[in-house]
């Protein structure tokens, strides 16, 4: 009777978390994607996927899967920049590690703000230093801009927000890394280059995945930096176009299980990257 | 050695450009909030430094409803701190009971439900609260929010148990106390800093929200909304002062705290 009670202890203290998830996610989640196979009047369909091609929702795939790598890409590297420099210690370590609570501490509505300010074709801030260095205007996000211009802002922009993030989880992960292996590897003369291959990169999987799970799902979420950066639906996201779709919930749930279909697949990527190299490192 | 002093130079250079990255933007907001209008967004190229100074848009600011918006944003994050150690910490000391690989599977599992699109969730959520006659509530935003924040806050709460001593639990048992006495007076206070990381990084994330704050809070907003509602009236320069008001008091409270926002802690289901 006692050994009984103690297996189910921990499903007893995990159950609320449970209910709730179930409750306000699960539910919701598979009435959304068993509501995108229904018509108005109740048949079982894909016209909402047909109508859905209809609205360009393939430029907001192809926009929201280009601004994701992208920004991706920009917050590792600048992270990994960043806690390759905090984790050897410098004079003034604390004020840096103190500026990089500035853009955590910033919400993303007056990041977005900030940057529709620094992005703006007239009295940009972008535009302003350009002039300074004797450069030529850009066409930031104006009519008839330009759409690499326009990603690029947008990836600069949601990166000046959430590379401090990545940087913190990055610190972690080199912060684990045992001295005695870099000294190893310095007797045995090894390089800048195999060094980061060999012990840092290997070391850090485990941390790299957490940040990328983290930070991706949020970025195939990607929304109210777009709305601030280009209220006039210049450039939509995925998420950006469900939000004007919102009065036509069969539409908008379609659009939402193909971004749904899209975080799967990334998350599965992302799962598999960390058992292929934990196969192969032997843990 | 002269090696060494140049890779000393390089990290200097570095560590300038990137404060100055992320410096500026915050420097922008300032003279957007009290700079006069001609040297920013009216000037073809808006000066780099400030050309004058005018207290205008701060005066303006102050016209913007701010007592309610703040009493909503600072209830609604409190309560989404409040119910992630609530329902966390219970299932962080039950993962933290089960095998390493099934708690990770878990854990994961938690992290999926944050795949749907908030705005997805919303709708539907609006009404089933106009229902229970919970609409526009403070605790309706909360139970909303804690969706994105609840998976974060069991991990860091899993990675903090997975930390203590395993004979600890054992040692307070046999010394008589019960299972209850044991996770909230003995395991939840030696894991504080873990515990104090979650409720600070929930705290943060709600402040933060935007999606769910827009579809189920309409009519007593948030702060972000007040922000946005603002800035598409085209009220921009006092929204400026606005935000700085709401801004500064956050990035001085996650300087303060910033030993709690450490990555030890967003990756602490790692240790397991």
């Amino acid at each position: 009777m006692v050994l009984i009670k103690e297996k189910f202890i921990p499903l007893f203290f995990i159950a609320p978390a449970l209910a709730y998830e179930a409750y306000f996610a699960f539910y919701p989640t598979f009435s959304a994607v068993y509501g995108s196979f229904l018509t108005a009047s109740g048949k079982v369909s894909t016209i909402n996927y047909q109508e859905l091609a209809g609205l360009g929702v393939y430029s907001a795939i192809t926009n929201t899967v280009i601004i994701t790598i992208g920004a991706l890409a920009l917050q590792f590297v600048l992270g990994f920049i960043i806690a390759s420099l905090l984790v050897r210690g410098f004079r003034g370590k604390n004020a840096f590690s103190a500026l990089l609570m500035i853009p955590f501490a910033t919400a993303t509505v007056v990041a977005g703000y900030i940057f529709s300010n620094v992005f703006s074709p007239i009295g940009g801030y972008a535009n302003g230093t350009l002039n300074l260095f004797g450069l030529s205007s850009i066409n930031w996000n104006g009519a008839g801009s330009n759409f690499i211009v326009n990603i690029i802002q947008l990836i600069i922009a949601d990166s000046w927000k959430n590379t401090p993030i990545v940087a913190l989880i990055l610190l972690a992960g080199l912060t684990s890394i045992p001295r005695d292996l870099y000294d190893a590897a310095a007797v045995d003369g090894a390089g800048w280059f195999s060094r980061l291959v060999h012990i840092t990169l290997p070391n850090l999987v485990g941390f790299i995945v957490i940040a990328l799970v983290i930070r991706g799902v949020s970025e195939f979420n990607i929304f109210a930096i777009a709305l601030l950066l280009f209220p006039h639906k210049l450039l939509t996201t995925l998420v950006y176009g469900l939000f004007s779709l919102a009065a036509k919930p069969y539409l908008s749930f379609a659009g939402a299980s193909v971004l749904l279909g899209f975080i799967l697949v990334f998350v599965a990527l992302v799962l598999a990257l960390r058992r292929i190299t934990a196969s192969r490192s032997g843990n | 050695m002269a090696k060494k002093k140049l890779r000393g130079y390089l990290i200097y250079i570095a560590v300038i450009i990137l404060s100055i990255i992320f410096l500026y933007p915050l420097f922008i907001l300032f003279m957007l909030a009290f700079v006069p209008a001609q040297y920013t967004i009216y000037s073809a190229y808006p000066s780099l430094y400030p050309k004058g100074l005018t207290l205008q848009y701060f005066e303006e600011a102050l016209k913007i409803n701010l007592v309610g918006p703040l009493i909503k944003s600072l209830e609604v994050a409190f309560m989404v701190g409040a119910m992630a150690l609530a329902i966390g910490i219970p299932a962080a000391y039950g993962l933290s009971k089960l095998k390493p690989n099934l708690a990770a599977g878990i854990s994961t599992l938690f992290f999926l439900t944050n795949m749907m699109p908030s705005i997805t969730i919303a709708i539907p959520m609006a009404v089933e609260f106009l229902k229970f006659g919970l609409y526009d509530t403070s605790i309706s935003l909360a139970l909303a929010q804690e969706l994105v924040v609840l998976p974060l806050s069991i991990f860091i709460l899993l990675g903090a148990f997975q930390a203590l001593p395993k004979d600890l639990e054992a040692q307070a048992r046999v010394d008589g106390a019960g299972l209850f006495r044991t996770i909230y007076m003995i395991l939840t206070p030696l894991a504080k800093a873990g515990v104090v990381a979650t409720f600070l990084i929930a705290w943060m994330m709600s402040w933060d929200e935007f999606t769910f704050a827009i579809f189920l809070s309409p009519i007593h907003p948030t702060l972000p909304i007040i922000i946005y509602e603002n800035i598409t009236r085209g009220n921009i320069l006092a929204t400026s002062a606005f935000a700085i008001v709401v801004t500064i008091p956050v990035i001085i409270l996650a300087v303060v705290l910033a030993k709690y926002l450490r990555g030890e802690y967003l990756a602490g289901g790692l240790n397991g």
